[in-house]
């Protein structure tokens, strides 16, 4: 078994076009949610948003094309046998959108592997790629699936690349659910009351430890363990009980080989929604018992990116493992009771040498990872 | 890691089959008739009629599957996987979405909306059939299922017990250019390690190295080779029993 090394990052989020503007702002509690901007929000829950700043569609195509346009010339140099595994929830909606509006746009961008497809093309990599598609949880589960091809030997160097772009077609969907804070969201806050949505993207690339010596790359971690489970209750609502969620970082320890104690750190989902934080929260407690580990969530500064978030999250843990503390909750300024000792707006020193990263969405899905950082 | 094929179930424009079924293994080009849930469940089921297309179409797949494979009854939660792929998933259902949307901002359904992630459908059958192991849509560029497949495989290779892969798309919307996807229909197999029954075949895993050409094969083409019909469902005679 190969281990799972990455070897190089990229973001564009709302804070900035690379991740040390990420980080910086991430530590510096700024917070990229402001007023919204791109379409009326007349008649819906919120009137707020994480942009990217300045990010418009050159033509009809779908604006995941500008938002990748940004990423990739931040991406260093790709061998071209590289796989590319690209994690999205919704892809090119906006162009059905405006389809569906008599306005302009290309249809190309809607399938679902379309954009991935193009991304590979863009990158001149000549190994067929795939799209994974998992709800909230597609950026870590696609990570998990590549840190599993580079593990078996399937692969040597795998780029997992996840991304979503804000539109009204999503705005008005999670509004219509009551999901939306007016406000911006307070994750594991006593006083939250719904998500905020955020957009951007996110690259990875993964690689086995002989290839990214072979090729000069040095390891900025890596990714120790993962697990995927499904709640199996309902599509829409988190189980009470945080069943799948338990046993995703269950299967997730046990592939790393590590005990709960190992873990220093969570970097939490964290919505801001009463239910998923509460959910979480239980998970954490079932795991990690009455010992305190820091938990974070970066929602509150960058919005739910969807099917970035978790490439966003891995990008932001790997920097935390790096500087040896977890950043504080951006919005959470009076943790929900059930988040006493593990939640703080203040930033707090890892406890341990891993760092446990979650996600869970619709359709009852859970994903957990386990990563470490630099390898000596 | 050698994993047994144990079942498979389709659902397309010629109608539906199994792999233990009469008919060879068709997937033709063509309109696919409406789903009732008469077609698929015996009992009445409150869930399905509720279903968009596209989930009822998958879920039927799903259910044909773990039937052929003797293992659609659960009293325990199982923890199996589910992968599968799509070129257009709810695309239909985005814009029926969009209709109620188009009306006014507040008239947006949530009912719908909910149904607007293609992955959605895997929780339904999580839900009908106790799945509790990881679900993804894992689409591939060719719509072959190949990657849907391997995810399955190496599901079972590092040690879960079951795993079902799978390929699903309705008709193509004509707001949509033609992409790479089988014709429309729902197909789906259940891997297990350790069978219950005689199975349909063999597979061995990890399947594919990426990479290197020529050693991918999608989900029609393994449909093809093993449902090949004349096969008779499972009994007690031909149960080999788990070891």
């Amino acid at each position: 078994v190969n281990r799972v090394w990455v070897v190089g990052t990229a973001a564009v989020t709302a804070l900035g076009e690379d991740p040390d503007a990420l980080w910086g702002g991430i530590i510096s509690g700024t917070t990229g949610i402001g007023t919204l901007a791109r379409f009326s929000t007349q008649g819906y829950k919120s009137h707020v948003a994480a942009c990217v700043p300045g990010l418009r569609s050159p033509g009809p195509g779908s604006l995941v094309n500008a938002l990748l346009d940004r990423l990739c010339a931040r991406l260093p140099p790709l061998p071209p046998d590289t796989l590319l595994i690209a994690s999205t929830t919704k892809g090119g909606v906006d162009c059905l959108e405006r389809i569906s509006r008599g306005l302009p746009a290309h249809p190309d961008d809607i399938p679902l592997p379309a954009l991935g497809a193009a991304l590979r093309r863009r990158l001149g990599l000549t190994t067929p790629g795939f799209t994974v598609s998992a709800a909230c949880a597609s950026g870590s589960i696609a990570l998990g699936r590549g840190a599993q091809l580079i593990a078996s030997g399937a692969a040597t160097s795998v780029l997992v690349v996840g991304f979503d772009a804000l539109s009204e077609f999503i705005f008005s969907g999670f509004s219509a659910l009551q999901a939306l804070s007016p406000g911006p969201c307070m994750p594991f806050d006593r006083g939250r009351s719904g998500l905020t949505l955020g957009e951007g993207a996110a690259a990875l690339l993964l690689a086995s430890p002989e290839r990214a010596r072979n090729e000069g790359r040095e390891p900025v971690g890596e990714i120790i363990g993962w697990g995927a489970a499904n709640d199996a209750v309902h599509i829409t609502a988190p189980a009470r009980d945080s069943r799948g969620l338990i046993q995703a970082i269950r299967a997730a320890l046990t592939h790393a080989g590590i005990e709960p104690g190992d873990v220093g750190g969570v970097s939490a989902h964290g919505t801001g929604t009463i239910y998923n934080d509460l959910m979480e929260l239980n998970a954490f407690r079932t795991v990690f018992g009455e010992r305190d580990v820091p938990v974070y969530g970066v929602k509150g500064a960058l919005g739910h990116t969807l099917g970035a978030a978790g490439a966003i999250e891995t990008t932001l843990a790997l920097r935390a493992l790096a500087e040896g503390f977890v950043p504080g909750t951006i919005g959470c300024t009076d943790p929900d009771p059930a988040a006493a000792g593990m939640v703080s707006a203040n930033s707090s020193p890892l406890l341990g040498p891993c760092i446990l990263l979650t996600n869970s969405g619709f359709g009852g899905v859970n994903a957990a990872l386990l990563l470490r950082g630099k390898p000596s | 890691v050698k994993i047994f094929v144990t079942g498979a179930g389709w659902v397309g424009a010629a109608g539906m089959g199994v792999g233990r079924g009469p008919a060879a293994f068709s997937l033709p080009p063509g309109f696919l008739p409406p789903i009732s849930r008469q077609d698929v469940f015996p009992e009445p089921d409150s869930r399905f009629g509720r279903l968009d297309a596209f989930s009822r179409l998958a879920l039927a797949g799903v259910a044909l599957a773990l039937r052929d494979a003797g293992i659609e009854t659960w009293t325990q939660p199982r923890a199996a996987a589910i992968a599968a792929s799509t070129a257009y998933g709810c695309t239909g259902t985005d814009l029926d979405y969009l209709a109620t949307l188009g009306q006014a901002p507040g008239l947006a359904s949530p009912q719908l909306f909910a149904y607007t992630l293609p992955n959605v459908f895997l929780g339904e059958a999580a839900i009908r059939f106790g799945l509790t192991g990881p679900t993804l849509i894992v689409s591939d560029e060719e719509g072959t299922g190949a990657a849907a497949l391997d995810t399955a495989l190496d599901y079972i290779a590092a040690g879960g017990d079951v795993a079902l892969a799978g390929i699903c798309d309705l008709v193509r919307p004509a707001q949509l250019p033609e992409h790479a996807a089988p014709p429309p229909g729902a197909l789906f197999f259940v891997l297990e390690r350790r069978p219950t029954f005689e199975p349909l075949g063999e597979l061995t895993a990890p399947g594919v190295r990426h990479g290197e050409p020529g050693d991918t094969e999608g989900l029609r083409a393994l449909a093809q080779r093993l449902c090949t019909g004349n096969r008779t469902a499972p009994t007690s005679t031909t149960r080999k029993g788990r070891s």
